[in-house]
């Protein structure tokens, strides 16, 4: 993996409370120029109030934020960053090639027309007005705002929401050509597979702070515990939160997966106690298992 | 400042209700309360209610630039903004900017709709006068549209703007001449902005000098409004 030489996003002891409620609570981040980075995390972890610091739309409570070293006022008005937002919304009446000659003719170095077209996968709906597209399609202008800057630094928030499948895709692929370039991209989620396939690292936050950073694979291994699964075939549920090691219980129709942080015990114990077990499977924990532990550890450590 | 501009005119006047309340809707009621009733045909009924409907239409859409304001701000528009390079004080300039630009052709409509129709004829000062006034006679209303936008709450928005198109052009004789207006109406008339907007071109449409006193009201009236809406922007910057 490359070190990146210079950092693009640092974020130092930033807490950001609303009224009683402490959406952002002490969180460090550093990310390096030209890391593609995705912020992990469930419903109200805090992502979109970490963006809207690193934006200059919201002020922290305490700590500092950088970008390219700079406030991210200024960073905005030299025109290094291009961000996509969750409530973003875009204004009746105009054409998409409109919008877009508008965004690129307030940023400095903006991209030619063609590119923004083809990247946000637009070159078909150039000519239509904004405020008859579909859900998907004004997710894609909104990313192609973003874009039409040619920015240093593009933030995205929960940008596939809405997408279909095939836009979905699209999407990524046009991510992936911009993040080739040596641009820094930094995009929030709460899709793992989506952190897990399109990420360099991944950043995993919840109830405001970080608890977990590295590649997809790194992540996993975090959460150790191993997955068993095997098939109920009609015996009882009873008594498996009780095997040796097993920390969840999970069933899917007639598919049992037993998290363990034994897996040797846990088998040994299965087979003991029920003689024979059907289709018996053992692998490692999914992206997901590893999520769920780390936040689960996180709460637990709170009210230990 | 200018491509924001520029995109701001583009959605006035793609935008049909703007349109209708601030170009037809003036020159539809102008040719409707020229030609029935008992003052149609009378020529000073015609140059004054010229004034009144140039004035409404003036009026109508100089405010309706707050509510503009306001409903880009609840679709997130503005959030959107901001995360550009482009700074906010530059996009409500704008926003008032396209909307002064865009009554300017209503203004000019209503004139030719009275010199066509009802054979209104006026010295060329006269014209350049009565355009000028009410154009430049407008912004204060604008101010007053950028206040609202930025105090009301979404669902005052609508209201307060209508009364802002209708009663202060009804309270400033731009439908009925003041002097038909009970006592009270009078005085509450004459303390307003509206009058006093609209009589610098009556004054003028007559063949007399536009009269200080109202364009001092009319300034003092804007100064307050400025006021206000420095207030409401300085309250609801952060959260647009």
């Amino acid at each position: 993996m490359d070190v990146p030489l210079t950092t693009a996003i640092e974020l130092d002891a930033v807490t950001k409370c609303f009224g009683e409620v402490r959406a952002v609570d002490s969180l460090d981040l550093a990310i390096g120029r030209g890391e593609t980075v995705a912020l992990l995390g469930p419903n109200g972890a805090g992502k979109s109030t970490t963006i809207g610091m690193m934006l200059g739309l919201l002020a922290p409570d305490r700590g500092t934020v950088k970008v390219f070293n700079r406030s991210p006022a200024q960073v905005v008005a030299a025109g290094m960053v291009g961000a996509m937002l969750q409530d973003g919304g875009l204004p009746g009446g105009v054409k998409v090639s409109e919008l877009i000659a508008f965004a690129r003719s307030v940023y400095p170095r903006s991209m030619p027309t063609r590119g923004v077209l083809a990247i946000a996968g637009l070159e078909e709906l150039a000519g239509q007005r904004v405020d008859k597209l579909s859900g998907g399609q004004r997710q894609r202008v909104r990313f192609a705002l973003a874009l039409a800057g040619n920015p240093d630094l593009l933030v995205l928030d929960e940008p596939t929401v809405g997408m279909d499948v095939e836009s979905r895709r699209a999407f990524w692929a046009g991510m992936r050509a911009y993040a080739a370039d040596g641009h820094t991209l930094l995009f929030a989620t709460h899709y793992l597979e989506e952190a897990d396939a399109q990420a360099d690292r991944v950043v995993v936050i919840t109830r405001g702070h970080v608890v977990a950073s590295g590649s997809g694979a790194e992540i996993k291994r975090s959460a150790r515990g191993q997955v068993v699964s095997f098939d109920l075939d009609g015996t009882p549920l009873f008594g498996l939160e009780g095997l040796p090691g097993v920390v969840e219980v999970e069933v899917h129709g007639q598919r049992v997966r037993l998290r363990t942080n034994d897996a040797d015990a846990t088998v040994a114990a299965l087979i003991r106690e029920r003689g024979m077990v059907r289709n018996l499977q053992l692998g490692g924990p999914s992206l997901e298992d590893a999520f769920v532990a780390l936040t689960e550890n996180d709460e637990a450590k709170e009210t230990a | 400042m200018l491509p924001y501009l520029r995109l701001e005119l583009m959605r006035l006047l793609r935008d049909r209700r703007f349109l209708a309340f601030t170009t037809v809707m003036p020159i539809a009621y102008y040719l409707l309360f020229t030609s029935i009733g008992s003052s149609a045909g009378s020529a000073a009924w015609s140059v004054y209610f010229m004034v009144g409907m140039a004035g409404f239409g003036a009026l109508a859409g100089a405010v309706s630039a707050g509510g503009g304001l306001a409903t880009d701000r609840s679709i997130g528009w503005l959030r959107q903004l901001r995360v550009t390079p482009l700074p906010s004080s530059q996009v409500v300039a704008a926003k008032v900017s396209a909307n002064m630009v865009a009554i300017l052709p209503a203004l000019v409509l209503v004139c030719v709709a009275a010199a066509g129709v009802h054979g209104v004829r006026l010295a060329a000062w006269q014209w350049v006068a009565l355009v000028g006034l009410l154009w430049a006679g407008a912004l204060p209303f604008a101010l007053l549209g950028l206040a609202i936008g930025y105090l009301a709450s979404p669902l005052s928005t609508g209201p307060l703007m209508g009364f802002g198109m209708f009663g202060l052009s009804l309270l400033g004789g731009m439908w009925f001449p003041v002097t038909t207006f009970p006592g009270v109406m009078q005085t509450i008339s004459h303390v307003g902005p509206t009058y006093h907007y609209a009589n610098l071109s009556w004054k003028v449409a007559f063949g007399q000098a536009p009269a200080v006193s109202d364009a001092a009201v009319l300034v003092a009236w804007a100064a307050l409004f400025a006021i206000i809406a420095m207030l409401g922007y300085r309250r609801t910057s952060r959260a647009w």
